[in-house]
């Protein structure tokens, strides 16, 4: 569920030590008495419909403060309260600064220069590490960011719940109807675009050397099984460090081979759990790596197949690969459906000091160019325009045609699966799986 | 005004940045651990001890008890921390005897070589090995070439030819040593400087011999030296998380550290997280204890 961006704190790019302890994670949500021996959470909501009407309807999972889950079979519009409302029409936009809030090495610099030329502004960046961090800052409202890219259909409950979004006026952002994908046009997980832009999407795959693994994975039943026949690369194997793209994975295996379309949101603990003892005969089989660097120690081969975000495949073919590597030796595949895709989006903060200037930016970056010049120049993530297309790339040259699959396509963004928000106890269901997959 | 208010004024902003930085932030961990959860899977802390929730202290002892996965990295750590607290008293302790005993003039310069490390990070120094380590590095080959790869073969401790980085403890003990052996050194090597060379002239003059004066005068002398010295490396290991990130990635070489990682960084349990960080703070202050009893009464004995 997280993004790729997480936890990238450790890499080479950026090399911050990640200074992890529970008291900076501290929340002030107030107190609660009552000595008591519980695991409970504070607050919790029966919520939904009760009695006799709730038997007549499949009860969707709720989310934070009772707010609905939102999943493509339970779209959800998010209201436009009287205190919050969009900026009007018309307006110009301010002198700025913009500030923006990123995750590091997330947005290309060149844009962000023409972007400030073109407004006589400037643009100031704050990073975050993950998700978690970002509500969290964004929350105690120090600092009132303008505009917020990298968040994903996970975290918008969360956003919406603590009201740190503002809505958007389209009139100021033409490109979204002329540019992206109809599907994100109008996302399940906020209709009609009320808060939110797309920013990127990508999904889960094998990446491996092709020059250095003999199975045709890409030609097998099940491609997955690969990971579970890899003794002859092992130690040199990986699986995503993220509990839920990880663990899906053995979810999607299992689905594959009976035909089943899985449920990747599920809160069965035996399903859950299941996955986790497959996932962690893998550390017999090839002592599986679990990280996240696989963008490096691919095009590198100190990994040889690593289970991976395809964004991550296309970095490594535009910047990691070493003197003398051709592309070519890096293969992609993908399932066309039952998988995983994921989108990130942009937003305007709620206490944006220059709102309009936010509105100009988030269309800035919905414009054709900009954004694929911000997918081949820099992130590797492909921006869902209507107007990229894998073909296209291969014919330029800028991607070799083993990496097709990591262009992710309109089709198979429907046909796959987002990783979405569960309800606190399914959060905290995947979490004890990996806790114990993690421990080895 | 006495030297006594002197001293006392010039120390308060030291005791007000550890209470500050230290007692506030352990207790607000206290109350992490427990507190509860709210909605958000965000902590809610117990700030009142009347109030404290024992139920994710108990879900953790529970796990511990039945053979769990905490118990799993507990061990582990443990393990790990102690072959690496060993061999590197294995490796420091002749250097720093060196250092005190023989260097001579070049003692600086020893001294300088110790310390250099500290110069640069320590991630830096943990990435530098791995392109050392990787199959085609320069360290890998060196160890090939002097058949320490070999014996690591032969002893079931690395799994693959050049397989340094695939994920073996091995590795990961070797680069805590490492990373750590400095802070073992220099207290080691104070201790053993301050011994004065006359008591040991005095055993061999009465008849030891060069191993019997070590055994009985210069080891037992350079005890405090070698607790404070294990103290030191042992503290930021059995925290340390990142160096089987770095070397390893396998599941089976995860330290408690990287659960508590895990669970502070991103998801639903870092109320777990806090006891963990808790427990392992229980067991530094065990060892911490142990420390400074050993030191007051080798310092007792000593007076007496």
């Amino acid at each position: 569920m997280a993004h790729p961006r997480d936890g990238r704190g450790l890499t080479r790019r950026q090399l911050l030590a990640r200074g992890g302890v529970a008291a900076a994670a501290l929340s002030t949500t107030g107190l609660v008495a009552g000595c008591e021996n519980t695991t409970e959470p504070v607050g919790s909501v029966g919520g939904g419909l009760s009695g006799e009407a709730a038997k007549l309807v499949v009860q969707k999972p709720l989310g934070p403060g009772g707010l609905p889950l939102p999943r493509p079979d339970n779209a959800v519009t998010w209201a436009i309260t009287a205190e919050n409302r969009p900026i009007k029409e018309g307006r110009p936009p301010e002198r700025g600064p913009l500030r923006l809030y990123n995750y590091a090495d997330y947005i290309d610099p060149g844009l962000v220069k023409r972007f400030q030329k073109q407004y006589g502004t400037s643009v100031q960046i704050a990073t975050y590490n993950s998700a978690d961090e970002a509500i969290a800052k964004l929350a105690a409202g120090a600092v009132a960011f303008d505009v917020i890219v990298g968040l994903t259909g996970s975290n918008i409950v969360n956003l919406i719940a603590q009201r740190l979004l503002q809505p958007l006026n389209h009139a100021y952002l033409p490109n979204l109807a002329r540019n992206v994908w109809p599907e994100l046009q109008d996302p399940f997980y906020d209709r009609g675009s009320r808060y939110t832009v797309p920013y990127v999407v990508w999904n889960d795959g094998i990446g491996w050397r092709n020059d250095k693994v003999a199975e045709d994975i890409a030609g097998m039943d099940v491609p997955w099984d690969v990971f579970w026949h890899s003794q002859a690369y092992r130690g040199r194997v990986g699986v995503l460090d993220d509990k839920r793209d990880a663990l899906s994975m053995p979810i999607q295996r299992d689905a594959m081979r009976t035909g089943i379309r899985p449920d990747l949101n599920t809160e069965d603990k035996a399903v859950v759990d299941a996955a986790e003892r497959e996932l962690a005969q893998l550390a017999g089989i090839c002592n599986v790596k679990v990280t996240i660097t696989d963008y490096q120690t691919l095009p590198e081969a100190k990994t040889v197949l690593h289970h991976s975000w395809s964004g991550d495949l296309l970095s490594a073919a535009f910047y990691y690969l070493p003197k003398g590597v051709k592309a070519d030796v890096l293969s992609f595949w993908a399932p066309d459906a039952n998988g995983v895709v994921q989108n990130d989006f942009l937003c305007i903060g709620r206490n944006a000091r220059s709102p309009v200037l936010a509105h100009r930016f988030l269309d800035f970056v919905l414009d054709e160019k900009n954004a694929y010049s911000n997918f081949v120049n820099f992130t590797g993530y492909t921006p869902p325009q209507k107007a990229i297309d894998a073909e296209a790339l291969i014919k330029q040259g800028l991607i070799p045609r083993t990496l097709t699959a990591a262009v992710v396509r309109p089709d198979q963004f429907a046909a796959n699966q987002e990783l979405l928000q569960l309800s606190v106890q399914g959060e905290r269901l995947w979490d004890d799986a990996w806790s114990r997959f993690k421990a080895g | 005004m006495s030297g006594r208010w002197t001293w006392r004024l010039l120390s308060l902003p030291g005791v007000g940045w550890l209470s500050v930085f230290f007692l506030v932030a352990f207790y607000a961990v206290l109350c992490v651990a427990f507190g509860n959860q709210d909605t958000l899977s965000q902590p809610v802390p117990f700030w009142n001890p009347l109030d404290w929730n024992v139920g994710y202290v108990l879900d953790v002892l529970r796990n511990i008890w039945h053979g769990g996965q905490y118990l799993t990295v507990l061990l582990r750590t443990l393990a790990f921390v102690a072959i690496a607290m060993a061999l590197a008293l294995l490796v420091g302790y002749p250097v720093a005897y060196f250092t005190a005993r023989h260097a001579g003039r070049f003692r600086g310069l020893v001294l300088l070589g110790l310390i250099v490390p500290f110069w640069i990070n320590y991630l830096m120094r943990m990435l530098a090995w791995i392109n050392l380590l990787s199959p085609d590095g320069w360290g890998t080959r060196v160890l090939h070439d002097l058949g320490i790869e070999r014996l690591f073969l032969w002893l079931g401790l690395l799994s693959t030819r050049g397989g340094w980085l695939d994920g073996q403890e091995a590795t990961v003990v070797i680069a805590l040593v490492y990373g750590y052996i400095p802070f073992l050194i220099l207290p080691l090597y104070a201790a053993l400087d301050r011994i004065d060379q006359r008591q040991i002239e005095a055993a061999r003059d009465l008849g030891a011999s060069p191993l019997s004066a070590f055994l009985r005068v210069t080891l037992p002398l350079s005890m405090p030296g070698i607790l404070a010295g294990s103290v030191l490396v042992a503290l930021p290991m059995f925290g340390d998380y990142y160096t089987p990130d770095l070397v390893s990635a396998s599941t089976r070489t995860n330290m408690i550290g990287n659960q508590i990682d895990e669970f502070t960084r991103q998801g639903s349990e870092k109320v777990t997280g806090a006891v963990l960080t808790l427990l392992l703070a229980l067991i530094l202050l065990a060892l911490m204890f142990y420390y400074l009893r050993s030191t007051r009464r080798a310092a007792a004995e000593h007076a007496a």
